[in-house]
């Protein structure tokens, strides 16, 4: 077992449902964990389908909160964004874009592949300096309630799993076929460098 | 209060003497901390002291925590990177650290050479005559620790692979020459490079380094096409080539024709999630050697590799720099 707790990051889009479902679950379990989006802006659903409600990364979970409640109370507490929101400010103040991070992880967990190439793309535009490597997975959640869920444990799961490895970079790709196979979903690997 | 005031009326030496005599009969994550502020103390806060502890720190060097032994190596790079002379000395500590019986040190003494390799070259390329003449041991060393970390492109861990890669490709960049359509990061415009050494240097001998950096990127190359290659190590080898092929355009043809291979033969161990992510990257590469300048001759070939990845050709035709080659592509 690695000695130091794994640096995880989980990213989505816009860092509201999937990656703060994970956040979440992670951070309860104990693990050193932050979350992202890498959209060029928070996205949550509108009245209709073409007519989201759109923020900066800058606006505060419980700025959007109040601007919902003020918009339409009904209609967002039934689709459960407000709970949602509710969630995500007991876990953090804003949403945070994976690009403006320069913080190193050693994992970074993406839940779509538009995401993962955002990440791979922000990651290699990057000037090496230390070399130090950070490994990118890709786990496919889509973006409703359920599914954030089933996916955060899944993503809980596989952290565990990692973090108990003695060699990590030694055991990663093992260990990602027995959860490609188990959960019957296949996943993107590649490994980035600081 | 009486020890409060004591404390604050201590040198930053008396400091030190009394952190490591602490450190000593600590549990590991204390004496984590406790070194960690002595590192503090005598590289950025008075760095007249890192000679005077030098040996007590380096001492660490056979705790039995895995953690500390790290630590050790960090605190090797930190000192010889604010004292480029101390690796002289330190040298030796870190050849005895490269051969760790833990995988985990062996890494970090691995990326720790990758940053020390420069610094050893520039140390023997500025001293003096007379300097070079001790320093000639440690640079015996560094080349001994060179072949050593090449060697280990071979070795049973991935991980370990993973660095030497990473080694390789920092090695061919020093041991090149830049040229004006280089792509030079920021942070590695100081950075020791084969131009900078004249070709007629009294005791360096420029063609031995350039061979050496061939014979670097002719192992790389090797390893790359070796049917047993992880899905992890060859990413890390195409990305190390793309850096390869932008900050040394003179070997685009054979960072192309590695690319060309290996898309022709995968190898036939990855799993088909595997192959999915080795094209994935594969493309990436090929988009940023595809905007350099230099790779217009190869725009063919690329466009072709590019377009069998599933790039439409409107998309292909957009990574084509329109400027003039010799322009430097903006970051």
């Amino acid at each position: 077992m690695p000695s130091h707790p794994l640096r995880v990051a989980v990213v989505c889009s816009s860092n509201q449902n999937r990656s703060m479902e994970a956040h979440n679950i992670l951070s309860k379990r104990g693990f050193d964990v932050r979350s992202f989006g890498t959209g060029t802006h928070v996205k949550l659903p509108g009245p209709a389908p073409d007519k989201p409600n759109v923020y900066d990364f800058k606006t505060t979970y419980e700025q959007m909160y109040s601007d919902l409640v003020r918009k339409d109370k009904e209609l967002y507490t039934q689709n459960g964004i407000l709970h949602m929101l509710e969630r995500n400010k007991r876990i953090k103040t804003r949403p945070e874009r994976f690009q403006s991070c320069k913080d190193q992880f050693d994992l970074v967990i993406t839940c779509e592949e538009r995401v993962y190439d955002q990440v791979l793309e922000e990651l290699n535009s990057r000037e090496q300096e230390t070399y130090q490597p950070v490994h990118v997975i890709n786990v496919d959640i889509q973006d409703n309630h359920e599914e954030a869920t089933l996916g955060a444990f899944l993503i809980c799961e596989l952290c565990q799993c990692i973090q108990h490895t003695d060699d990590m970079e030694n055991e990663i790709d093992e260990l990602l076929q027995e959860f490609e196979e188990k959960s019957s979903r296949p996943f993107l690997h590649t490994v980035c460098f600081y | 209060a009486g020890t409060e005031d004591a404390a604050i009326d201590m040198t930053t030496s008396e400091k030190v003497v009394d952190l490591l005599n602490q450190a000593a009969f600590m549990s590991t994550d204390d004496k984590l901390i406790a070194l960690k502020q002595v590192q503090e103390l005598i590289i950025n806060k008075d760095p007249s002291l890192l000679d005077n502890f030098l040996d007590e720190m380096i001492a660490f060097q056979t705790d039995k925590s895995i953690e500390v032994r790290k630590f050790v190596i960090g605190f090797i790079e930190e000192a010889c990177k604010r004292d480029s002379e101390l690796l002289l000395k330190l040298i030796a500590n870190l050849n005895m650290l490269l051969k760790d019986e833990s995988v985990n040190v062996v890494k970090k003494a691995i990326l720790t050479l990758t940053h020390l390799y420069k610094v050893a070259l520039q140390v023997r390329a500025s001293s003096l005559n007379t300097i070079a003449v001790c320093g000639e041991a440690c640079w015996d060393m560094v080349t001994q620790m060179k072949g050593d970390v090449l060697a280990l492109l071979d070795s049973d861990n991935d991980g370990v692979r993973t660095h030497a890669i990473k080694f390789t490709e920092a090695l061919i960049i020093t041991l090149s020459a830049r040229t004006p359509s280089s792509e030079i990061p920021k942070k590695q415009e100081g950075d020791i490079s084969l131009d900078k050494i004249p070709k007629d240097h009294s005791y360096i001998r420029y063609d031995v380094l350039a061979e050496e950096g061939k014979s670097a990127l002719e192992q790389l190359l090797k390893f790359m096409v070796h049917p047993a290659i992880s899905s992890i190590n060859l990413t890390t080898a195409l990305g190390s080539l793309a850096t390869l092929a932008r900050q040394r355009p003179m070997f685009m043809s054979e960072v192309v024709q590695a690319y060309e291979t290996l898309h022709a033969n995968l190898p036939p161990t990855l799993a088909k999630s595997q192959v999915s992510s080795v094209r994935k990257n594969l493309k990436l590469h090929l988009v940023a050697v595809l905007r350099h300048p230099s790779s217009l001759d190869y725009h063919s070939q690329i466009s072709t590799l590019l377009l069998d990845l599933g790039m439409a050709q409107g998309d292909i035709a957009r990574c084509v720099p329109t400027s003039a080659p010799t322009r430097k592509r903006p970051r």
